[in-house]
């Protein structure tokens, strides 16, 4: 089982971006295809992905008591009550990054992986620090999060950096760890207006390939504030296009030429 | 990786003489990472090494890495280590991850005590069996070790891999020849001639030990600012003309000319 186990950290430098939003819905849209799915938030001290999940009420312990060996995995893992096999492992309010270590994430995530998930995604911080540098440590998959504007490209473009050094797949020299890009809050009327940077700016400065393109909507306001993923209400664009990412992630597992014809075809609706 | 960064970017002017001159550049280090306690056998094999490539190596200054050693470091007799570098014609200068046990013995010694970060990124395979590795190109304190790094060919450095923000790669005693963009926030370093077959948009540095005739050349120059031989040319001193086009860069009377390829 373990080595079928993929983890998959959402990361982007800058905040504010979507990182936690995109978690949420990735998490949901893939454990609603039947996989396994825990979903860690790893920003210690400013927990949000219980939230935006709908599961604060329901958080006894965390993933720094299971790190401190406080608690056992499933006491702190919280099951999802709309997707069977959803899970949250959400991140202590009271401690800091300094809570987390290499060894004892790593712990965490092998034991994950035991229990037989398919996917853990890995809910970075902002920042490059401690916690942002866990978050990625153990990632075989990134999905860097960016918005059209030139200090988040500027800043994810940092992350890639990051990740392609200090990862334990970098330092074991081993595959590169494989990197998306999602571009998110997207407005093609601004892009047209000049006013944001068009995907194609943000594809020829980061150069790694494009998982989608989230459209700017207030759906992501009103599911956050719900504590229900915006991709469990297919009606909105938002879910269709995190529905598209998540289908497309899934099918690069399988089949890489389905995949880019996929990406043409968007790329056609979206400039076409 | 262990590098010094002495920034100065002020670009020399008609002032009074002054007594010293502080440049942009980068000191690295050859790093001896020991994996043996065997001293005799990293003698043998050192001597080898450095025979191979006697310009790289004479007098180079040597920072000694014990991490490998993990615990077998306790028995480590510094003073002789410290020796056999000398016996190899290289200059030992510090210790890293030294036990406090040991530290009076790298004194003794002569030896400084490393405390900056250090990559112990070794290209996989590069040298398999060797009780001693090597590893070039420095990385500011900050900085993210290279995408590529040298580690022991005297030839060009030559990068494939995108250099992105918070990256440095650094040419020691060479070319660097970059076949992937540049990005804003990177800096790419030669102490020969600058090279970049993609879009140049970090800071690029030919020259950067004193070499006037070192030359950059960009195939889409969209530097944040580029130096050769400590002279300097911001984003905004680049002519417009020249911006976005494939450019070289050279010096002439001490001051960066850009010129359309």
């Amino acid at each position: 089982m373990s080595n079928a186990s993929k983890v998959v950290v959402v990361t982007s430098g800058k905040g504010g971006v979507g990182k936690t939003t995109t978690s949420a819905n990735i998490a949901t849209g893939i454990a609603l295809q039947g996989k396994k799915v825990v979903a860690i938030d790893f920003d210690v001290g400013l927990r949000n992905l219980d939230l935006v999940m709908g599961c604060e009420r329901r958080v006894v312990y965390d993933f720094v008591n299971v790190i401190r060996n406080e608690a056992k995995l499933n006491q702190a893992l919280i099951r999802d009550k709309r997707v069977e096999t959803l899970y949250v492992l959400p991140a202590s309010q009271t401690r800091d990054k300094d809570a987390l270590d290499a060894e004892g994430v790593g712990r965490v995530i092998s034991e994950l992986k035991e229990q037989g998930f398919d996917y853990i995604i890995c809910d970075s911080p902002a920042g490059i620090e401690k916690g942002a540098q866990m978050a990625m440590y153990f990632a075989d998959e990134a999905i860097v999060v960016t918005n059209p504007e030139v200090s988040s490209v500027r800043d994810s473009d940092r992350v890639l950096g990051l990740l392609s050094a200090k990862t334990s797949r970098a330092e074991v020299g081993g595959t590169p760890i494989r990197t998306h890009l999602l571009l998110t809050r997207y407005s093609p009327a601004m892009v047209k207006k000049g006013e944001m940077l068009s995907v194609g700016d943000v594809l020829e400065l980061l150069g790694i390939p494009l998982l989608g393109v989230i459209p700017e909507s207030k759906a992501v306001l009103q599911s956050s504030n719900k504590g229900t993923p915006a991709i469990l209400d297919e009606t909105t664009d938002v879910a269709q296009a995190y529905l598209d990412v998540v289908f497309r992630y899934l099918g690069e597992e399988r089949q890489h030429r389905f995949i880019e014809e996929q990406k043409r075809g968007f790329f056609g609706r979206l400039f076409g | 990786m262990p590098s010094l960064r002495v920034a100065s970017r002020a670009k020399p002017e008609a002032r009074r003489p002054e007594p010293f001159e502080l440049k942009g550049t980068m000191a690295s280090f050859t790093v001896l990472r020991l994996k043996s306690t065997d001293l005799e056998l990293v003698e043998e094999q050192l001597r080898l090494k450095t025979a191979q490539l006697p310009s790289l190596f004479l007098d180079a200054p040597v920072l000694i890495d014990l991490a490998p050693l993990g615990d077998e470091v306790a028995a480590l007799p510094l003073g002789e280590v410290a020796r056999l570098v000398r016996a190899c014609q290289m200059v030992p200068v510090a210790v890293a991850h030294i036990p406090d046990q040991l530290r009076a013995a790298a004194v003794e010694a002569g030896l400084g005590i490393w405390r900056g970060p250090i990559s112990t990124r070794v290209r996989a395979g590069a040298e398999p069996s060797s009780a001693i590795a090597r590893t070039t190109a420095p990385d500011s304190a900050h900085g993210t070790p290279a995408p590529t790094l040298p580690t022991q060919h005297a030839g060009p450095v030559v990068v494939t891999t995108p250099v992105r923000g918070g990256q440095v790669v650094y040419a020691q005693n060479n070319d660097l020849v970059i076949l992937a963009p540049v990005n804003p926030g990177a800096q790419v370093i030669a102490d020969g001639h600058l090279h970049v077959y993609a879009p140049m948009r970090g800071r690029g540095v030919a020259g950067a030990q004193g070499l006037p005739g070192a030359r950059i050349f960009c195939q889409k120059l969209e530097a944040e600012l580029l130096a050769i031989s400590g002279a300097y040319l911001m984003a905004d001193e680049i002519p417009a003309s020249a911006r976005g086009r494939a450019a070289q860069v050279y010096l002439e009377a001490g001051e960066c000319r850009v010129q359309l390829l």
